[in-house]
């Protein structure tokens, strides 16, 4: 390792930035190309949510008719609550495992590229298979695993919690890898002399890392709750394969009633169903870009 | 302890793709059970013209999304690492809110959009939408590389009269090599299996590996040849781990 393989640690050169404007014709190849792939649709899906379509020809102004209809519906309710809830599962699970796992990389010096590249390895995996591997293990009759938990009673199919905590386990399979590079990246490029330095100081492992590692990698954390947040709130592929919101609704979560709305052409209603779902994402990143630059001061 | 850790962890990771491999070696018409083994399940997949014609469809367009995140997100990146200017932490808020917007928001207006273009059925379509969320990556990846380079290094390129153009080519991206593979592999893992946008963008043809394994599910599902197919689709992701694998420890961190 020399050179620019080293990693870094982020130096605050911010000051010898000159401000130069020019910059922009830098920049704006990348912002006309999020314009059109981002930007474009987003107001077409803030537009559609105003109008009932029938077809592209027959479109009629609703106004927030669909907003208030979405909002009052005790069922919308209750899947943002069982979203949010397996948001909040899959993080405290994923978050700390994945920092936890990190950090034993961490101690394995150059041998730990292997542990990440097993942990990549489900990154790669087309993610409408990952549910079908995953019930392809699980299977009572021809599953490796399949025998043993079914000795034990579970019922995936019918027992709500049961499907709760596959569906937990899928999820944290896929992404864990996701976590972990991204954690062992802060960790890695924190200078050995701070650790070393409260080593001297008699600093017990947690204290060094509640105070140097935890503050050093919390850029990394940041995204990666974001990016975790977004895609266990908004989870489709893995959710539906698995038993498509059931047992009786216990895993209905956003997604799939935007997805059942699509498949019934009931395309104004569904968009304004995904505009508030992406006003609620809005809202989650507002809060971490304020915390973000408050803790940079 | 430390290594029952990583062998508990190494457990978890290869199970279910042990499974997935058995399953792809077995006879399973019509059910999975002590069928015979052996490479059956290989050779349909590789003799099938339309899973073939899936795999040219998915490579080519993760590489097109590649080659467009790197060329759009190289000079952002370096004006991010190099310069302030006005609205720089706007830009930075925008491509972050983009890269956070869930597809599924988004499938509806892009499948109109791309329709009047001619952009359906086309990898070149996938190719340009999956930016939405792998620019930003790029940039956030390739502006941390360029960041880890001194200033003096530019200044020198300029006095030996490099400049535009061929300061990019000749000095800046030899120099960030790693950079633009880490960036290509984050590209690759979030382009390479996303099914939302390949689904709706691909609707009679064009379909990437994702949807033909998908249209393989049916009333009697062959489960062997599409775990076949799928232990195809992961050999270019597992060489790409290996490729980067250098380089892994470099990820990218929240910029606002």
């Amino acid at each position: 390792m020399c050179g620019i393989d080293t990693p870094v640690p982020s130096l605050s050169l911010t000051h010898m930035r000159p401000h130069d404007n020019r910059a922009w014709f830098l920049v704006l190849p990348a912002l006309a190309l999020l314009g059109l792939v981002g930007a474009l649709p987003l107001l077409a899906v803030i537009n559609y949510g105003f109008h009932d379509i029938f077809s592209l020809q027959d479109v009629y102004w609703v106004g927030v008719q669909w907003f208030t209809d979405i909002l009052q519906s005790d069922r919308f309710l209750a899947s943002l609550g069982r979203s949010l809830l397996f948001s909040a599962l899959a993080l405290v699970v994923q978050v700390p495992l994945g920092i936890g796992i990190a950090l034993l990389l961490l101690g394995y010096g150059k041998r730990a590229v292997w542990g990440l590249m097993l942990v990549a390895l489900p990154l790669v995996v087309p993610w409408n298979m990952i549910p079908m591997f995953w019930l392809g293990l699980i299977d009572a009759k021809t599953g490796i695993l399949g025998p043993g938990l079914a000795a034990i009673g579970f019922d995936w199919k019918f027992t709500g919690w049961h499907t709760w905590v596959l569906i937990l386990v899928v999820d944290t399979w896929h992404w864990l890898g996701l976590v972990v590079v991204l954690a062992y990246a802060g960790l890695s490029a924190i200078p050995p002399a701070y650790m070393q330095a409260a080593a001297i100081d008699g600093a017990s492992r947690w204290s060094a890392f509640r105070f140097i590692q935890l503050p050093k990698i919390a850029g990394a954390l940041a995204i990666v709750f974001l990016l975790r947040f977004v895609d266990s709130f908004m989870i489709y592929t893995e959710a539906f394969a698995i038993n498509a919101g059931g047992p009786s609704d216990a895993t209905r979560f956003l997604t799939l009633e935007l997805g059942e709305e699509i498949k019934g052409f009931s395309y104004g209603q569904a968009a304004a169903r995904a505009t508030l779902y992406f006003l609620i994402v809005l809202a989650v990143v507002w809060a971490f870009v304020a915390a973000t630059r408050e803790r940079e001061g | 302890m430390r290594h029952l850790g990583i062998l508990a962890l190494a457990g978890f990771i290869l199970l279910p793709l042990v499974q997935a491999i058995l399953l792809s070696f077995m006879a399973t018409l019509p059910t999975p059970a002590q069928g015979s083994i052996g490479l059956m399940n290989y050779r349909g997949v590789l003799e099938d013209p339309e899973l073939r014609a899936a795999m040219v469809n998915s490579l080519v367009y993760v590489v097109l999304n590649v080659v467009l995140c790197i060329t759009f997100g190289l000079p952002a990146a370096y004006a991010l690492a190099r310069y302030r200017f006005t609205g720089d932490r706007h830009f930075l808020l925008v491509i972050l809110v983009f890269r956070v917007t869930p597809p599924v928001v988004l499938s509806l207006p892009i499948f109109i959009l791309f329709s009047q273009f001619g952009l359906v059925n086309s990898p070149v379509g996938i190719a340009l939408v999956h930016c939405l969320f792998n620019l930003p990556v790029a940039v956030w990846v390739l502006e941390s590389f360029i960041r880890a380079v001194p200033r003096e290094f530019d200044e020198t390129a300029y006095l030996d009269g490099h400049s535009g153009p061929s300061f990019f080519f000749r000095h800046l991206i030899p120099q960030i090599a790693p950079g633009i593979g880490v960036a290509a592999f984050f590209c690759f893992i979030f382009s390479w299996v996303e099914v939302v946008f390949a689904r709706i963008l691909t609707v009679t043809g064009g379909k990437p590996i994702t949807m033909a394994i998908q249209a393989m599910f049916s009333f009697q599902t062959d489960i062997g040849k599409v775990m076949a197919m799928t232990c195809l689709s992961l050999v270019p992701g597992v060489a790409m781990i290996w490729f980067v694998r250098n380089h892994l420890a470099r990820g990218f961190t929240l910029r606002a």
